[in-house]
């Protein structure tokens, strides 16, 4: 080959990692850390919040021995999605500061992805996630560009238009034999026959979404979208590529929401527009806001609270008359203008703090 | 040596106002210079040209030899141009490490801090900017002089080759401002071409030892800080025309 010819081959591999690898490096070092991370987890589960989590954990995985309730099992299981999609919102909200108000548009069509997959094609539900998650990357990515030059509010509105858009061209009776028009599509074939099959299954995937959250936010990829979040000009004057970062994000982002999607859609065994709704992205929002926005395990207290203890406690109160049916949706905002006003920061900073207190107590310190 | 940053025929015009007319300078490798002018006279401006976050309305700006006129203000850092603002931009929720950790995080400032680790270079810069002890804490919780501490540091972190400091000064006491003055001694002793402005001569004259002179958007004078004090157009910048003193 002439050299000029292999010279500008050579430059234009350069150039195309410079372009997509550039960001991923910094992710590819992520393996490196691995064995730093297994030390500082063995370190950690010995700490005040290690030993927390781990109590966390022994109790859920402990849930079915207790109960064989289906129903309760259901409510658990819809409460590790919600954990999962409200995490996904608080890696794009709480750290890289990119409100989004469209986060609904990601889980329905990673949802509907996956439906269609499980049920047209016959694939594993394990495949039709996956892949239902990487179509909600390269939408994000499709949302990302256009939507990376809005700020603050207008970025908001702007993901919300997005949301919108697919929920109108999901209702549209144009493409009723794929997508099912309002009926969407249902009869997906099951998980798993056991229900605490199909919990520990989520759990699983819960778990390990949440731990790669969890070392992305605390690695130099972290780093980065915090400074973007704090103060975008000056992330750009220390020579940070914040539209890259924000792409990286956004995709991260849609991917978990994708995940939370897929199994949304396959553990209910059917999907329809109305998973569009821009209701699910303050799902997220709301549950985030309760447990504490920008600490990512915060998200599993705010679903907790918001799927398992308020739409439990306030059953009976529906099941009285049709007057009472929204006075649990009723409460549960005042439940939320309250935090707002309180605990501006979430519940779980203050409760942790409390807990560490009486923590430090136990062991006499 | 040589030429590191040209600036040739700068206009920036927002709306009616000509905030920069036909700028133009030079600044040798290594050099220590002041810009200097009354408010309003476009010192933050030209930075702002120079940086990339503004966008010229004519002219070119040269750095190194490269024509960096409309790059991205991420890309002209990366070259090592690096700019600090007049009001302090730090990461308010993230520790003070974390600040300089993310300039350490520029593809510039990692293909530097690559032998030491990210950590420990972001550690090295603090304890040179004197902000060591204060590594964990927010920049939230800081006084004024420790933020313009931070804001070099953060600058330091990219590895510059030019160091524009906007205003680094202003709103200082006297003890901050001799810390600054060492601080940017040290950097210019290291190397590190610095490009700085004010708009009190005092502070600049016993610091550099060459003034550009710069009023409304005009350049006017450059020289020795002696020499451009006793021009007769600063002098009536400053003081008004016709005045008594002059």
């Amino acid at each position: 080959m002439p050299k000029k010819i292999r010279r500008v081959l050579y430059n234009s591999r350069e150039s195309f990692k410079n372009f997509f690898l550039g960001v991923p490096k910094s992710t590819r070092n992520l393996y490196k850390e691995i064995p730093n991370q297994v030390k500082s987890f063995k370190e950690w589960i010995f700490t005040f919040r290690g030993s927390l989590t781990i109590l966390c954990l022994i109790g859920t995985i402990l849930v079915p021995l207790i109960t064989q309730d289906d129903y309760i099992i259901t409510i658990l299981i819809s409460f590790l999605i919600f954990s999962i999609f409200a995490a996904s919102w608080d890696l794009l909200a709480g750290y890289t500061g990119q409100t989004s108000f469209g986060h609904s548009a990601f889980f329905g069509l990673a949802g509907y992805t996956a439906a269609f997959l499980v049920k047209m094609v016959g694939l594993h539900w394990i495949f039709s996630m996956i892949i239902g998650a990487s179509v909600a990357v390269l939408f994000g990515l499709i949302v990302g560009i256009p939507c990376l030059r809005l700020k603050g509010p207008y970025l908001a509105l702007g993901t919300q238009a997005f949301s919108l858009i697919l929920f109108n061209l999901f209702m549209s009776g144009d493409l009723k034999d794929i997508l099912g028009s309002t009926e969407g599509i249902s009869g997906l074939p099951v998980m798993a026959e056991e229900h605490i099959i199909k919990f520990f299954y989520i759990l699983i995937i819960m778990i390990i979404s949440f731990v790669i959250l969890t070392v992305i936010v605390k690695s130099n990829v972290g780093t980065v979208f915090k400074a973007i979040r704090d103060d975008e000009l000056a992330a750009d004057a220390s020579g940070i590529n914040t539209t890259k970062y924000k792409l990286l994000s956004f995709m991260i982002s849609g991917f978990f929401a994708g995940i939370a999607g897929s199994l949304y859609a396959l553990n209910m065994r059917a999907v329809n527009p109305s998973i569009f709704l821009v209701l699910y992205s303050f799902y997220a929002i709301i549950m985030v806001a309760l447990g504490g926005i920008a600490t990512i395990s915060g998200a599993i207290v705010g679903a907790f609270i918001y799927c398992v203890v308020l739409s439990e406690l306030f059953k009976p109160l529906g099941a009285m008359g049709t007057i009472f049916l929204y006075f649990p949706t009723l409460i549960s905002a005042i439940i939320l203008v309250i935090m707002i006003r309180f605990a501006e920061q979430g519940i779980l900073k203050p409760a942790l703090e409390h807990l560490r207190e009486f923590y430090d107590f136990l062991l006499g310190r | 040596m040589g030429v590191i940053l040209e600036v040739k025929n700068l206009t920036k015009k927002f709306g009616g106002l000509t905030a920069v007319n036909d700028f133009s300078f030079e600044i040798q490798r290594g050099e220590f210079v002041g810009l200097i002018g009354p408010n309003g006279a476009g010192k933050t401006t030209v930075f702002n040209l120079i940086s990339g976050f503004e966008k010229p309305n004519a002219g070119s700006i040269r750095f190194d030899g490269m024509d960096i006129t409309g790059l991205k203000p991420f890309q002209i850092v990366n070259l090592g141009l690096v700019r600090t603002f007049q009001l302090v931009r730090s990461f308010h929720y993230m520790s003070v490490l974390d600040n300089v950790s993310v300039a350490c995080l520029s593809p510039r400032g990692k293909k530097a801090a690559e032998k030491v680790g990210i950590d420990q270079y972001a550690s090295r810069i603090l304890s040179e900017v004197g902000l060591i002890d204060k590594a964990r804490f927010p920049p939230v919780i800081l006084p004024h002089g420790d933020l313009r501490r931070l804001e070099i540091g953060k600058a330091a972190g990219t590895n510059p080759q030019i160091l524009l400091l906007d205003e680094p000064f202003s709103g200082l006491s006297y003890e901050e401002q001799e810390h600054i003055h060492a601080l940017i001694r040290r950097l210019s002793n290291e190397g590190v071409t610095i490009f700085i402005t004010g708009h009190v001569l005092r502070e600049l004259m016993n610091l550099v030892p060459r003034v550009i002179a710069m009023h409304q958007g005009k350049f006017i004078t450059d020289g020795p800080p002696q020499e451009v004090a006793n021009h007769k157009i600063v002098l009536e910048a400053y003081l008004g025309r016709g005045g008594g003193i002059a």
